[in-house]
């Protein structure tokens, strides 16, 4: 009883993803279960649509960007943290994943005025230094905890056989911990890809990344043009999900 | 090393600690909480046709947010939420231990079933619910053929339609941590139990709940304000009709252009979700307490 009412639960979580990407297969243009025949009609259609395809490339810029800055800027604070003593650690750490606790529609509202206020709405660099702040948390407890776990005693060795600070940190300290970090990398992209809340509110025009298209493509009509450009994010996310779950996030989600 | 020379040296260490941290806390301070503080400044001006009037303070926004729309906006957010997070803590548990008792090496990728609606970005799962929920949608169509229902439920466009998306949406936020909690639950206590003769309910009741509410407790508040603030789903599947307080504000500030009233519905959510998190915190705090000093 418990193993199908798990299957049940399974099929809840799934089928609206599941739906979306079997309807982007349809050779008609209304949504009919189930399909008589397979047809790439739509995803031909969303692919000579520039809107899309624009906002597919802005996204997948937006969140390699944030994900690297992110990624950065948390393992310097995060080595910062875990090697010095430095006074108020406890209230740092707290300070740099807060942005978890803001509300993605509270910070799309601030970032609305702010960036409108200091000149830089409709402008990437706004953008992505919001998507930086979305992202950092998950970044700084992944890499926290793995840098915890990066023995001293190696980094001590290097120092003592010359290394500078620089060239240890490089050639020990990074490569001991790559899982973390292409793990960390590997989240902030796909959260910073599928973030939409915060996007909507404070994007300008000019700056709509793809679920924001989607989003406002939507609210105008439904056809399975929208199904075909859906399924290649989920097929997006997903290769990033498998990868991450290869470097072994799973075993210790950020949370 | 000289007594006076340790301290020294500490200090020294700690300033090159602090250049890795500073670029971070940098962009932090510029990208995060600037915009929030200018947020909660701009919400104490007047709005007028020109802009935001920064010469005039008032609390006229706040008082705004007790007109009887806006209150029936955040009654229906509220009661969305709150249904969302009781149905969500009541399928969690027999999840949650269905999968601690699977083989180690099989749970994390269950788990990953679990986590990944909230990996796949609102839009397209709203949107997919759509599919599934409109009045020609998969359900309705599937129901009138097997003769069930004679006319189309209404399953969108109505509170319904928002509960049933935001459920597997932000279920995550409390399988994880009551798998967490049901992890390190010591077997040989159920089995104590049992032997001394529960039957499984009280088991539950009088073992297993207590154990890991603080658990549940953790989940369900962060459950909680993720219902409270969840724009694409109520925005896709609630319409108009069931606004929420997303929604509204997406309107206020975006359509209207009111920005010190935006900005007031920024302050007055973001203080709400502090408040539930410390809450929260405390009640988790309570609830290990008393597990501790339960007979």
């Amino acid at each position: 009883m418990m193993r199908a009412f798990n299957a049940a639960m399974i099929v809840v979580m799934l089928a609206p993803i599941v739906l979306v990407v079997w309807m982007s297969f349809t050779p008609e243009a209304f949504f009919r279960v189930p399909l008589d025949s397979f047809s790439l009609r739509w995803y031909r259609e969303a692919l000579s649509y520039p809107d899309f395809v624009n906002a597919f490339v802005l996204s997948a810029k937006l969140a390699a960007l944030a994900a690297l800055m992110a990624t950065a800027l948390s393992f310097l604070a995060a080595y910062g943290l875990v090697r010095y003593r430095l006074v108020g650690r406890g209230f740092l750490l707290g300070f740099f994943t807060s942005p978890l606790v803001v509300p993605a529609v509270v910070f799309g509202i601030a970032m609305l005025q702010f960036v409108n206020r200091i000149g830089l709405y409709n402008d990437l660099v706004g953008l992505l230094f919001a998507h930086v702040v979305v992202v950092t948390p998950y970044a700084i407890r992944t890499l926290h905890a793995t840098l915890q776990a990066v023995p001293e005693e190696m980094e001590w060795a290097a120092m003592v056989l010359g290394a500078t600070r620089l060239r240890m940190l490089s050639r020990v300290t990074v490569p001991l911990a790559a899982r973390g970090i292409v793990t960390a990398f590997l989240f902030c992209f796909l959260l910073s890809f599928s973030e939409v809340t915060m996007t909507i509110f404070m994007a300008g025009p000019a700056l709509q990344t793809l679920p924001v298209r989607i989003y406002n493509y939507l609210t105008d009509r439904i056809d399975p043009t929208v199904a075909a450009v859906s399924s290649l994010v989920v097929l997006v996310s997903l290769c990033l999900v498998l990868l991450a779950n290869l470097a072994g996030a799973f075993k210790r989600l950020p949370r | 090393m000289t007594a006076e020379a340790a301290p020294r040296a500490r200090s020294r260490m700690e300033r090159a600690g602090w250049l890795f941290v500073l670029p971070l806390a940098l962009v932090l301070a510029t990208g995060y909480v600037w915009p929030l503080f200018q947020a909660g400044v701009n919400s104490f001006h007047p709005n007028t046709p020109q802009g935001i009037d920064l010469g005039h303070w008032t609390a006229a926004n706040y008082a705004k947010l007790l007109d009887p729309l806006y209150q029936s906006i955040l009654e229906r957010t509220l009661r969305i939420s709150l249904i969302v997070s009781a149905i969500t803590a009541v399928l969690a548990y027999p999840v949650a231990f269905f999968i601690v008792r699977l083989k180690p090496k099989v749970q994390p990728w269950l788990i990953l079933v679990y986590v990944s609606p909230w990996l796949v970005n609102t839009v397209v799962k709203s949107f997919g619910w759509s599919l599934l929920l409109r009045s020609n949608g998969v359900i309705n169509t599937t129901l009138q053929h097997l003769g069930l229902i004679d006319a189309p439920l209404h399953l969108m466009l109505n509170e319904t339609g928002v509960i049933i998306a935001l459920v597997p949406g932000h279920f995550m936020f409390v399988l994880l941590p009551l798998w967490a909690a049901a992890s390190g639950l010591d077997p040989n206590l159920k089995w104590a139990a049992g032997t001394l003769g529960a039957p499984p309910w009280q088991i539950f009741l009088r073992v297993t709940l207590p154990l890991t509410l603080p658990s549940l407790i953790a989940g369900l508040v962060i459950n909680f304000t993720m219902n409270m603030t969840a724009f694409a789903a109520p925005a896709i599947l609630g319409g108009v009709r069931a606004r929420t307080v997303s929604f509204l504000a997406f309107q206020v500030n975006l359509e209207q252009l009111n920005w010190p009233l935006g900005g007031a519905i920024a302050v007055g959510l973001l203080a709400f979700t502090l408040a539930v998190v410390w809450g929260g915190q405390r009640l988790a705090f309570l609830a290990v307490r008393s597990g501790r000093t339960r007979p």
